[in-house]
């Protein structure tokens, strides 16, 4: 448990800063969104199950080597290998050297969420922010609003998901899994 | 259909339910073991975690109270009550006044071993924060201040002279205007290297009070009361800051001190198991995390032997 604080400690701090670069790199060769989230996903999870072995190195290196790796793996499992998409992931990643990370200031990170909040379909953001500002409950919120409990934590998670997406870089909309049915509040 | 939407719908599920009153134990336990059965399932939770967190910063938009984190200083929070108080008690000091003293709450910044991270501060002021080093910046239009908690930056300070731009490393205080330098903290002592202009470095409590002006070239060492300034070269002072560009530069430096300054950047300690060894003077430029070429170029010139394992690089004559 001890590792797993630390490592959850880099992964955090280290890794998920270049979230959107990461991004954008996965998106030169795929051009479908969901799919996007599941090579970030699979890149987050390999690197976590790398662990300690590979950290000597720099954080940002070591994930950009893994992504390329998963991509790699994807177009080798694809029927149809297209030369050009490999050569393009086999040609190096010129890291962006003028990028100076901005350090959020606790006001820019007021304002980024906020602008989160801000765009969230109504009834999504009235749930996160009675969460997020007024602190209250599944409960209260559900005997506040008038609504039932399970609909406050359906909009409640999709909020999270939302919010955690824009608060790292991304655009922030909420993305339902496909069973979901669509009429549970408008589309961001 | 997407595995990662679902996963994430799962994780983002778990984090609202462990933020409600009737979460027990039985159910960290059980959220313990999800986690823990796959890599993929810490990834999506973690991520969504750290997101979900980053917008707490909303609870401050609630009535009026902002309790400080814990990590400000004592006295921050009292000049920033004060400040408060001020506002409250004279109606015509604006709203704008009120939001800024509020808003400076530290913003943290740390490196693990052998990272560097660049940061451009509110006032256009760029730092770059070497291996394994933790700062806090409180950096807006109406104040600078940056707290240098371990390690050592590189400053670029943006000219305002009406803003002085303070660093605070332990009980030093170092004031600039606008100029480019380096601060390194080794416990209690602080290495102040100037590179351009002029900074000012003084002791914050009675024991430490004695001041200095160190202008380009030189490099200031303050240890408890001792303030000590060494006049360099600006050569000998940029060669000290290589490690910006991820090398290290020694001139006729002993290889007990080459070693020391590898076992910042590597996780991989390097140890001179003998005085002899220790003694050798080496010279040269070399990457600051690449220990193993280094170990290697010691066995080629000076025929040491070199062991390495897992997590030491033992060398002896």
């Amino acid at each position: 448990m001890e590792d797993d604080d630390h490592l959850r400690r880099w992964f955090v701090r280290d890794i998920l800063p270049y979230e959107r670069e990461l991004e954008r790199y996965i998106a030169r060769s795929c051009r479908d969104r969901a799919e996007i989230a599941d090579i970030r996903q699979d890149v987050y999870a390999r690197l976590i199950a790398g662990g300690m072995a590979a950290r000597a190195q720099s954080a940002r290196a070591y994930l950009f080597t893994v992504a390329r790796n998963v991509l790699i793996d994807r177009a080798r499992r694809a029927k149809i290998v297209s030369f050009e998409q490999v050569a393009d992931i086999e040609s190096s990643w010129q890291p962006d050297t003028d990028a100076f990370e901005r350090a959020l200031t606790a006001r820019d990170e007021l304002r980024r969420a906020m602008e989160g909040l801000e765009q969230l379909p109504p009834r999504c953001r009235e749930v996160v922010r009675l969460r997020k500002v007024e602190g209250l409950d599944i409960r209260e919120t559900a005997a506040r609003l008038g609504v039932g409990r399970h609909t406050v934590e359906r909009q409640l998670t999709l909020g999270l998901r939302a919010m955690a997406n824009y608060m790292l870089g991304g655009k922030g909309r909420i993305v339902r899994a496909p069973l979901m049915r669509r009429s549970e509040g408008g589309e961001a | 259909m997407s595995t990662a939407t679902d996963l994430e719908q799962t994780a983002a599920t778990w984090l609202v339910r462990r933020e409600q009153p009737g979460w027990s134990d039985a159910d960290d336990a059980e959220l313990a073991r999800w986690l823990a059965s796959d890599a993929a399932n810490k990834a999506a939770y973690w991520r969504l975690e750290h997101g979900w967190q980053q917008a707490d910063r909303l609870g401050s938009r609630r009535g009026g109270d902002r309790s400080p984190p814990s990590f400000v200083p004592l006295r921050r929070y009292w000049s920033g009550l004060a400040a408060c108080l001020l506002v409250v008690a004279s109606i015509s000091i604006t709203v704008s006044l009120f939001t800024q003293r509020a808003a400076l709450t530290p913003v943290r910044i740390a490196t693990a071993i052998g990272m560097q991270r660049h940061v451009v501060l509110a006032d256009g002021s760029r730092l770059v924060v070497n291996t394994d080093s933790a700062l806090r910046t409180a950096v807006d239009r109406m104040s600078r201040t940056v707290w240098l908690d371990q390690g050592e930056a590189y400053f670029e300070v943006a000219h305002d002279a009406r803003h002085p731009f303070v660093i605070r490393a332990g009980d030093r205080r170092i004031t600039v205007l606008g100029t480019r330098f380096s601060v390194r903290r080794d416990g209690d002592a602080v290495r102040v290297s100037v590179v351009e202009g002029r900074v000012r470095v003084e002791g914050a409590g009675p024991e430490t009070g004695t001041a200095a002006i160190v202008t380009a070239g030189d490099v200031a060492v303050a240890r408890g009361a001792s303030l000590l300034v060494v006049d360099r070269s600006p050569m000998v002072v940029e060669e000290a800051l290589s490690w910006r560009t991820g090398m290290l530069t020694f001139d006729r430096t002993t290889l007990a001190d080459a070693a020391t300054e590898f076992n910042r950047y590597n996780r991989q300690k390097l140890t001179i198991a003998d005085e002899r060894a220790a003694r050798l003077r080496i010279g040269g430029s070399f990457q600051a995390t690449n220990v193993e070429a280094f170990a290697r170029l010691l066995r080629g010139a000076f025929g040491l032997q070199v062991r390495t394992s897992s997590d030491t690089i033992r060398v002896e004559s």
